[in-house]
């Protein structure tokens, strides 16, 4: 259910994309045309007879246009923007003609067909998108006579009688290839109408060539080829212009074809099922080629976000990179040296626990421990205990959740700056120290510290490390500087305590209170900054459905918590501050722009399979490079090896789709039942669909996994905005 | 991230089959070294040694669950942390208690292809020794690594599918030959810690009956349908059949026979005997496996890619080797690389690279291979059979994924393990399918035009067949698949040294009698 409703919308959004290329014609087209052959298996009464061709019968005829009879003919629409000026002059010279219509424009047009026929023109089949039919096999031939049909019944409920054959001519140019179609045509019921005088007026030869072009000799009869689409052919309406009156001079009449013969007309009405059925069909079109048009101002807007995001965060981290690391940076006067609480709100954390208190132990800056047990059933306070170490208390709780946890710890904390970590975060012995620093500003109220993938070895954690590197030396870098640092990851970050009673401490009203609080510190006008040296080394989840509920419930708080501090966008002082430049940019890169994102790879898709390939591989490679500079410079930011950026490729692949298909998902959830569950959330922290409380997870029984995420029940480090 | 009972079996490698249990107190010992090497030292359950990488930690018998799971690695290389580096020894969490092979002792056996077993095995009416039974599921194939085994099924599925209906992109979507050879590399490399010299003459043993059955039954056609070796231009004449007895070469086989009114294709002897050339190429492996397996431990990059390089010589028109010959370097360069990554597999080098470089290396090898057959698209497009290059190093990248992974499966795992009977049996009868697929593929036909003849087929119905016909052989194949298992499927066990079974698909927990009643009431 969880990948139906997204993967719903994407082959939905594929459906359309591929609807409009079709009656685009850039799938299926078939360009080719069969190179002249010999006529000797074409009865000679058709090379030497007329333009109307009938095969229905056992034995073919051919009829000649009466005398001073001329029916033009105009191929290959309709045309947006040239069928109207050609409907407009025949109209103006009371002259009727035949048009021959392709599917695809139909499809595209329907307006313009249902003119033509209430202007009294004809309408013949021209294929559906203009293959030489004598190169295709007969099931095609039948699609494209029917689907041509179906095009025209939608658009001005008939059926036809009439057919041209693409890349056709005089009916002397019929040959061994091409009479077999001719044929089979007719044995479906079709009168095949080729011409007399060939204006060639898709060469653009000049108005008056193609007035010389297009005139029968003396007062002979004759059917006329013209275009009205095909590029521009304002040649073929200035010429018209001319020509109408000028053969009407000469005693001409301009009909179309049946009336040209005095014989019933070659349209009949659609009705029922049929009918229905076409206008579907052209309903679908329309409605592709809309989606189509939001689609491609959608990716428009998506490649101006993304890169107007790369060029900030390089220009901006460099400039933060390059201030905190000058070397008479200073925070304050004088360093932090005052002793620090260390929370550590734990759920079930048995595993690593230990590891987690003994790293804080080797810290260099003076700290008191406070672990606070969220009623586990493992035993982590046991564990906690067992290592009687100084300066460390347990403090057990009923389970109430994340945000009641760091609550009471704040509560039974003895010093003013407090840390906050999670169960199974490691710091190294700098890091409390190096986190700290910022206070000796007054006006900081929080820091971020610097979150790192431990297992970063397998794909998914590799993948998570770019993610977390990118994430934290060049987004956080530049929301620092812009002032608008939207999450102090619950893994590393530290709180003035008066900043956080200001604010009312932790809250649950979100599923992401890391956010939320980090929100409400900006309304109340503190700063947040960024500690770059501040490591806290974490483990990241090992499967797709551990990833999948931790970035469920980020992206998913994320809204909450934008949605929460709605007001601070009408509001003044720091918090208006705050509600115009840094919600808005929030929203823009966390929640709109990968909502779009998909476009890129819908595109993607589209153009490699019917597309210019190799420019779609060759766009999607200079977007990766771009990628690749940016995750470079932030693995040299953090002094990274490089070796982990090989997997760059691949999760531009996999990973990313991943991650905005979550975020779909939270999307929907906030569209449909969210609001509902608003209140609800408390407690558990876990969503409907989070594996949570699974202790050492679902894997726990196959031998020889390794340990999994812990439970994510109420203790899921966000590191990364 | 499969610690456990992969490196169970290393560690047993480690020992050398010296220091295996006296076979003769267990019986299964012999099955369960050949599948798995010899068990660690430790019999005992994990965790009866303690906690390893509990380094400077106070007994922690209070929380037993610790017990059960490994300490989370967060190793850096570049920044260890005094406590939480310390490294997690592989233990011998889930090497598998000797009873656990012994539980069912269909586990022994081997699929032919890539023939484990060479040595005489006790026969399976041997009473079951008491040995710790572990509950298992009905079937379950038990000892054997059912991912490999899963992997071989669905290639030989993949090598029928593509061989009845052509679809080009099945080479791209599973390069079967590419797996198999990879499989049978791993199980190669397993098998000569024992003396090379009868390693490779129990595997061709095994080989050559099921290739004799065939070989009889197609000759036998091929000169009823009046075929004169002798008349061929390009052939060795009569010389050329002795590949039909030991697969030197490819065997040679009349291009045209019979005629297109015939009772078959007239080119039945192309699609029945064309797949032979897998069986030439597997021989010149398992020869050439000692030197290869020699160099491998030596220069063990260099040797993994030298069949690629080497593809890239002989297989993009660089060089040309005429003939026979050029076909046998060209296929054994194209698949040398998956052989020796089977054997990379077994002896443990892609364990020791971090699972994102394999795979986000094998993708990149694997794009070249894709952007490589887009330039070189050969008569039937995307076939990567006609596009070596492409073919070596799409199948090179996709093993090594698969292999990455390789999970080492006591049993199939959730809804996989319906498909358990099945992935024995196609196992258990690997060659015999390999062999006779094509030829039963060819029988359908004639099978099929029979329903024209039915009374009640009207016009209708005729077309219906028409639009329908590739998909009813698709359907009748199995079941002639099915019928020469039970045919000439026995011959791997004859060639084996094992009793005779009709329907091997693990069903039978004891005694082969037994098992064989069961068998024999099944197949009919």
């Amino acid at each position: 259910m969880r990948y139906l409703l997204p993967s719903l919308i994407l082959v939905a959004l594929m459906a359309m994309l591929m609807l409009r290329g079709f009656v685009h014609s850039e799938i299926l087209a078939d360009h080719r045309v069969q190179p002249e052959a010999a006529a000797d298996r074409v009865p000679e009464k058709i090379l030497e007879g007329g333009p109307v061709i009938d095969t229905r019968g056992d034995s073919p005829t051919s009829l000649e246009m009466p005398k001073q009879r001329l029916v033009l003919t105009f191929d290959d629409g309709p045309d947006p923007k040239w069928t109207p000026k050609v409907l407009d002059v025949l109209k103006q010279h009371n002259a009727h003609a035949v048009f021959f219509v392709t599917g695809t424009m139909a499809s595209r047009y329907p307006d313009l067909v249902e003119r033509m026929v209430q202007d009294g023109h004809e309408v013949g089949l021209h294929t559906f998108n203009h293959p030489d039919l004598s190169l295709q096999s007969q099931r095609r031939i039948d699609w494209e006579l029917s689907q041509n049909q179906l095009a025209l019944a939608g658009a001005a409920g008939i059926r036809t009688s009439l057919f041209r054959p693409p890349y056709s001519s005089f009916a002397d140019a019929m040959d061994n290839k091409s009479w077999p179609v001719t044929e089979y045509i007719g044995s479906r019921g079709y009168i095949t109408i080729v011409n007399n005088t060939d204006s060639e007026d898709w060469r653009k030869p000049g108005v008056d060539e193609i007035i010389r072009r297009a005139t029968p000799k003396g007062s002979e009869g004759a059917i006329v080829l013209m275009h009205d689409s095909g590029g521009d052919r304002h040649q073929t309406v200035e010429a018209l212009d001319s020509l109408l009156p000028q053969m009407k001079k000469r005693g001409y009449e301009f009909d179309n074809l049946t009336e040209a013969l005095g014989s019933p007309s070659a349209h009949t009405q659609v009705t029922g099922l049929d009918l229905w059925k076409g206008k579907a069909w052209v309903y679908a079109v329309q409605a592709s080629e809309n989606t189509t048009s939001v689609l491609v101002v959608g990716l428009a807007v998506i490649g101006v976000l993304v890169f107007a995001r790369f060029g900030l965060m390089l220009l901006l981290s460099g400039v933060h990179a390059r201030r905190v690391r000058r070397r008479d940076f200073r925070w304050g006067p004088r360093p932090v040296t005052e002793p620090v609480s260390v929370l550590v709100p734990a759920y079930n954390e048995a595993k690593c626990i230990e590891n987690t208190v003994r790293s804080l132990m080797a810290s260099r800056h003076p700290i008191e421990v406070i672990v606070i047990d969220d009623g586990s059933s493992d035993g982590t306070a046991r564990i906690v205990e067992g290592l009687r170490l100084p300066n460390v208390r347990v403090v057990r709780q009923l389970n109430a959740g994340k945000p009641a946890a760091l609550n009471r710890g704040v509560a039974n904390a003895r010093y003013d700056l407090i840390v906050m970590m999670d169960g199974d975060t490691v710091f190294e012995p700098g890091t409390v120290g190096e986190l700290v620093q910022p206070f000796a500003d007054p006006s900081v109220g929080a820091v971020a510290g610097n979150a790192k993938v431990g297992n970063k070895d397998s794909l998914i954690g590799a993948w998570q490390h770019i993610e977390y590197v990118m994430g934290f030396n060049l987004d956080r870098r530049m929301y620092d500087i812009l002032r608008c640092m939207p999450t102090i990851p619950g893994a590393v970050g530290a709180f003035r305590r008066s900043a956080l009673e200001r604010v009312g401490g932790m809250s649950d009203d979100t599923l992401a209170e890391d956010t939320d609080i980090t929100m409400a510190m900006h309304r109340d006008g503190w700063r947040v900054v960024y500690a770059e040296n501040a490591r806290a080394w974490t483990e990241a989840p090992e499967s797709v459905q551990q990833l999948w509920s931790q970035r469920y419930r980020w992206s998913y708080g994320t809204m909450q918590a934008i949605w929460k501090h709605r007001r601070a966008l009408i509001e003044k002082g720091p918090s208006g501050r705050f509600g115009r430049v840094g919600l808005p940019l929030v929203s823009l890169f966390m929640v709109v722009a990968p909502l779009l994102a998909p476009l890129i790879d819908v595109f993607l898709l589209y153009g490699l399979f019917f597309g210019p390939t190799e420019k779609t591989i060759g766009a999607w490679l200079g977007v990766l490079a771009i990628q690749a500079v940016c995750a470079a410079y932030a693995f040299r930011l953090d002094r990274e090896r490089m070796t982990h950026l090989i997997s760059l490729p691949l999760q531009q692949l996999l990973y990313r789709q991943l991650m905005y298909v979550v975020l779909l998902q939270s999307w929907i959830t906030a569209l449909t039942g969210g609001r509902l569950r608003w209140q609800k959330l408390r407690r558990t922290g876990v969503v409907g669909s989070a594996p949570g409380s699974v202790p050492g997870g679902a894997s726990g029984s196959v031998p020889g996994s390794v340990p999994v995420q812990r439970s994510a029940s109420g203790n899921d480090r966000r590191p990364v905005g | 991230m499969t610690h456990g009972y992969r490196d169970g079996y290393t560690d047993g490698h480690a020992s050398g089959p010296g220091g295996a249990p006296d076979p003769s107190a267990n019986p299964y010992w012999n099955a369960y070294e050949e599948t798995y090497g010899t068990p660690p030292a430790t019999q005992g359950m994990p965790g009866a040694q303690g906690m390893p990488g509990a380094q400077g930690m106070p007994a922690t018998a209070a929380f037993p669950q610790q017990q059960q799971q490994q300490q989370p690695q967060w190793a850096d290389e570049t920044r260890p942390l005094p406590q939480a580096s310390a490294p997690t020894p592989a233990w011998a969490q889930a090497a598998a208690p000797p009873g656990h092979a012994a539980g069912i002792p269909d586990s022994v056996l081997d699929p032919a292809l890539n023939p484990a077993l060479d040595t005489a095995l006790t026969p399976s009416s041997t009473p079951a020794p008491a040995v710790p039974k572990k509950p298992k599921k009905p079937g379950g194939g038990g000892g054997r690594d059912r991912y490999l085994d899963l992997l071989r099924s669905l290639a030989l599925v993949r090598v029928v599918v593509y061989h009845l209906f052509g679809w080009a992109w099945l080479t791209v979507l599973f390069p079967s030959m590419g797996v198999m050879f990879a499989l049978a590399g791993s199980l190669m490399a397993r098998s000569l810690n024992r003396p090379a010299w009868g390693v490779i003459r129990g595997r061709i043993r095994r080989l050559l009956p099921p290739l004799w059955a065939f070989s009889v039954v197609v000759l036998a056609m091929m000169f009823v349908g009046g075929w004169n070796p002798s008349k061929d231009d390009d052939g060795l004449g009569w010389l050329g059949l002795i590949n039909y007895i030991i697969p030197i070469g490819a065997p040679p086989y009349p291009w045209q026979i019979g005629s297109k009114s015939g009772l078959l294709e007239d080119t039945w002897a192309v699609q029945a005997a064309g797949p032979l050339w897998y069986l030439r190429a597997y021989l010149w492996f398992v020869i050439a496996s000692p030197l290869l397996l020699w160099a491998f431990r030596r220069v063990p990059w260099a040797t993994l890619l030298a069949p690629l390089a080497l593809t890239a010589v002989v297989g993009t028109g660089l060089v040309k080797i005429p003939g026979e010959t050029g076909n046998a370097v060209t296929d054994f360069a194209v698949y040398g690389s998956c052989w020796i990554l089977g054997m990379a597999h077994h002896e443990g080098l892609l364990r020791q690279i971090p699972r994102y470089v394999v795979v986000s290396c094998a993708a990149l090898v694997m794009a070249f291979g894709l952007w490589w057959a887009s330039g070189h698209l050969g008569p039937d497009g995307w076939d990567l059979n006609d596009i070596p290059l492409a073919q070596a190093t799409w199948s090179f990248g996709f093993v090594a994924i698969l292999l990455q992974y390789s999970p080492s499966w006591q049993e199939l795992p959730g809804r996989l393990a319906r498909w358990d009977k099945l992935v024995t049996l196609s196992n258990n009868r690997a060659v015999t399918i390999y062999l006779w697929h094509n030829l039963l593929i060819m029988a359908t036909v004639p099978i099929l035009d029979r329903l024209y003849e039915l009374p009640f087929m009207d016009d209708r119905l005729t077309g219906a067949l028409d639009t329908t016909y590739l998909l009813w052989m698709f359907v009748l194949v199995w079941p002639l698949i099915a019928l020469s298992i039970v045919g000439v499927g026995w011959i791997e066990d004859l060639a084996a040294k094992r009793s005779p079974r009709l329907w091997p698909d693990g069903s039978k927990k004891r005694g082969s009698n037994r098992a064989r009643a069961r068998g024999r009431g099944r197949a009919r």
